[in-house]
């Protein structure tokens, strides 16, 4: 009869905690993922820790509905909080490369370390029609660039118009 | 389901999928749009699939003939409106669809094809020279 209980308890504590880690599971899942339009047309996704198979479907999901949702054209992939770049990671960006082009948006992989690129070389990964970048304000400056945008230094107002020449 | 249908709009031809297509219907838009680049010697093609909600290997492959044929006939091609849902069933196929040039709606299909048009024109004149 005890036995019978403890059991009872026993499901019971383990339904709840499968629960619980369901629910954090959702909660990091959903600070994971952030799709952050820096510009009209130009969309940046940081990726932060490691990349597995789920998480790589549920960022890529939610990127593609991004874009098609802003119309964006550029997305900026930041992999500098990337710890490690393998082949498994390497095939899940390719694929959110791979996706977005099929959509008609171009993926600039930006925040590429040395290291990394020497472990992707070192790999012998495939990256050809992939473009990099190794920082995400580099990234930023192709993208202005493929929109036809260019940032310059605002002309300080002058009172002398000859100055204002100069 | 009707087949789909192909309007001439000035030098390009723009085809509109309806519904999600039926393999026999995917064959015929094939030969369709075969026939009408022949005919009217259209220097642009873009089809729009932005109401096409399931593909399969068949589907993909097709749309890579269409671009590849098209290029033959000396036409550029652009897909636009592929679903997100589409796009990762095409990339878990393996079918990524290198040969083809795709934008996100019909309006910016037409800058990019109409860019396409000028970038061949210009290989042309520099051929010739």
């Amino acid at each position: 009869m005890t036995e019978m209980r403890n059991r009872e308890q026993f499901t019971a504590d383990n339904d709840q905690r499968a629960e619980m880690i369901a629910q954090q599971r959702r909660t990091i899942s959903e600070m994971e993922t952030p799709v952050i339009q820096v510009w009209p047309g130009i969309l940046a996704l940081p990726i932060v820790g490691s990349v597995d198979t789920m998480r790589a479907q549920q960022m890529n999901e939610t990127l593609l509905d991004r874009i098609v949702a802003t119309g964006s054209e550029i997305v900026l992939l930041d992999v500098t909080g990337v710890p490690v770049i393998d082949t498994s990671v390497s095939k899940h960006l390719l694929e959110t490369v791979a996706a977005a082009r099929l959509l008609g948006a171009e993926v600039l992989i930006v925040g590429l370390s040395t290291r990394t690129a020497l472990t992707l070389v070192q790999l012998g990964l495939d990256l050809t029609g992939v473009t990099t970048r190794a920082t995400m304000a580099k990234g930023l400056e192709l993208a202005f660039g493929r929109l036809g945008l260019e940032v310059v230094p605002r002309r300080r107002l002058s009172v002398d118009p000859e100055a204002a020449e100069l | 389901m009707a087949r789909v249908p192909i309007l001439r709009v000035r030098d390009l031809l723009v085809a509109t999928v309806q519904e999600d297509l039926r393999d026999s219907d995917a064959q015929a838009l094939e030969v369709d749009l075969g026939l009408a680049l022949e005919r009217t010697e259209a220097a642009g093609v873009i089809i729009d699939v932005s109401v096409v909600e399931m593909v399969d290997s068949f589907l993909g492959r097709l749309l890579n003939d269409m671009a590849a044929q098209a290029k033959l006939l000396g036409a550029q091609t652009v897909v636009v409106g592929i679903q997100p849902a589409v796009a990762i069933t095409l990339v878990e196929l393996g079918l990524e669809l290198r040969g083809i040039r795709t934008a996100l709606d019909i309006d910016r299909g037409f800058t990019l094809v109409r860019q396409l048009i000028r970038q061949e024109r210009l290989r042309g004149t520099a051929r010739a020279q």
